[in-house]
């Protein structure tokens, strides 16, 4: 199954929610579970969210799955890293080599660490999976972030999916020919990739002026308020 | 209504991609361009509505000369709409409505009159239902749809489109040469640039030949399938059905130097070499 997050994000139970209640409880559940630092609260809202995520925004648990499994291995790397390699105190365990040891200290920063994001994903993860990246778009803007970073957000964020679907497709074309069969080649093929991709985008960002200006672009993106549905 | 007139542009000292174009179409008309790739048709598009500004020629619209001041610049730019080729260059907005109001909004038309717009020329190709679509989840033809309702919802006099057809499935571009025949109709000029000979007699009442930045025929489809060098300069072919009718001819059955072009030209042709017999 190939996962599409912003897919998810236009179908599911949750999508038409208000997108202002949607980001505002997304920030207050961080900052309180990074103010809290408490185990118990941290794994109490990974909980919660991942119910209010599985449950009533009715996201497919593979789904989910997915989307803690990838930040979830850079988590576990960073704690193992923490709890082996930082701090100072007590030595609790030795490993014998190189003198590698865990200590008090490191232990309790590895393992708050880990519950720390353990709470915050889901949080996260409830406004990634439900709410179209258009819509907190114009939250932000509706809350006075600068327009020009929203301008570039959007432009980036339609961008970002004709740039991956081109790699995908010349990286297809390089492995037709058999592309990435050595290492060498790998490395080879993968330049090849880089150098194309960045002179494709310079080409297309021109063409995308080009469609921009003929419909009146004047240097600012103006903003559409859609018709209230009739009831 | 539109008229080119001697238009040169060159991309760097050493590349003229037009070398001296002069053309003109009618209010009203729906007129073909046809010329292999790279013979500059993109280029020439793009000086339609001042995207380039030509280095020598003028272009004019409805009598009047395209000046590239950001106000003249933005009232040609609501006369001429450009479809281009690939909708992926065109459609930037998150959400199918925000794209197609982009162009109504830049002409500073009030909120209530670009959703009556964007309403009108969504439910116009038949894409209404999608408002609230991201882009990218659309198919080919629905794309293109949306471009040219993102070009509709301007209400230009003149709709230029690039290649509309490149890309599409059969049924694709039997619906798109539909409608863009309706919106002909309606009383939108309309010039296409494209490659399907096939399709052209269908629609066109006029057709350019473009080779090399130089203009080399204009007429009607027949009078330019008739020309066979002008054909074989340009990369082009006969639609199938004239080749078909070549072929008999060449068979020994006469055919008075009259090939149709399109399906039914040729269907009432057969019935009337059938009926001879």
């Amino acid at each position: 199954m190939k996962f599409d997050m912003d897919y998810i994000a236009h179908h599911n139970e949750l999508t038409e929610a208000n997108p202002y209640f949607k980001l505002f409880l997304t920030i207050i559940l961080l900052i309180v579970t990074l103010a809290l630092d408490n185990l118990y609260f941290d794994i109490f809202i990974f909980i919660v969210m991942s119910i209010v995520i599985l449950a009533i925004a009715k996201i497919n648990y593979r789904s989910y799955l997915k989307f803690l499994s990838i930040p979830m291995a850079f988590v576990i790397l960073t704690c193992l890293f923490l709890i082996f390699f930082f701090g100072k105190g007590e030595v609790i365990y030795e490993t014998g080599i190189w003198g590698i040891v865990v200590t008090t200290d490191s232990l309790h920063y590895g393992v708050y660490t880990f519950f720390r994001v353990i709470g915050c994903l889901p949080s996260l993860g409830f406004l990634a999976l439900t709410t179209p990246i258009a819509k907190i778009l114009h939250c932000l803007e509706t809350l006075k972030v600068p327009k020009i970073v929203i301008e570039i957000a959007l432009l980036m964020y339609n961008t970002i999916f004709i740039f991956l679907n081109e790699i995908d497709t010349m990286q297809k074309a390089q492995e037709t020919r058999l592309g990435y069969h050595s290492y060498m080649s790998s490395f080879k093929s993968l330049g090849a990739l880089a150098s194309t991709i960045f002179l494709r985008s310079l080409d297309k960002s021109e063409t995308l002026q080009h469609s921009l200006d003929s419909r009146g672009y004047t240097g600012e993106l103006p903003v559409y308020v859609p018709p209230k549905k009739e009831a | 209504m539109l008229e080119v007139k001697n238009i040169k542009y060159s991309y760097n000292a050493d590349y003229q991609a037009l070398k001296g174009v002069s053309l003109k179409v009618e209010k009203g008309e729906m007129v073909s361009l046809l010329g292999k790739n790279g013979a500059g048709k993109s280029t020439l598009f793009l000086h339609l509505n001042g995207i380039y500004e030509p280095d020598e020629g003028q272009v004019f619209i409805d009598g009047e000369e395209l000046k590239y001041d950001k106000k003249s610049l933005l009232k040609f730019r609501q006369k001429v709409g450009i479809v281009f080729q690939n909708p992926d260059d065109q459609i930037f907005a998150p959400t199918v409505e925000e794209d197609v109001a982009f162009g109504p909004l830049n002409l500073g038309l009030s909120m209530e009159e670009v959703q009556n717009r964007v309403t009108e020329a969504l439910a116009r190709v038949g894409m209404s239902g999608f408002e609230k679509k991201a882009p990218h989840h659309l198919s080919g033809g629905q794309k293109k749809r949306v471009a040219i309702a993102g070009i509709l919802a301007m209400k230009p006099e003149i709709m230029v489109l690039d290649e509309p057809t490149a890309g599409l499935d059969p049924q694709g571009v039997t619906n798109l040469t539909k409608l863009l025949k309706e919106l002909n109709d309606e009383g939108i000029t309309i010039i296409i640039s494209t490659h399907e000979v096939d399709l052209v007699p269908n629609y066109a009442s006029k057709v350019f030949v473009l080779v090399d930045g130089l203009l080399i025929a204009e007429g009607t489809p027949k009078e330019i399938f008739a020309q066979p060098d002008i054909l074989e300069k340009a990369n082009l072919k006969v639609p199938i059905v004239t080749e078909l009718f070549q072929s008999l001819e060449a068979e020994g059955i006469d055919m008075e130097n009259d090939y149709p072009l399109t399906i039914d030209e040729a269907k009432d042709k057969f019935l009337e070499l059938l009926n001879k017999n």
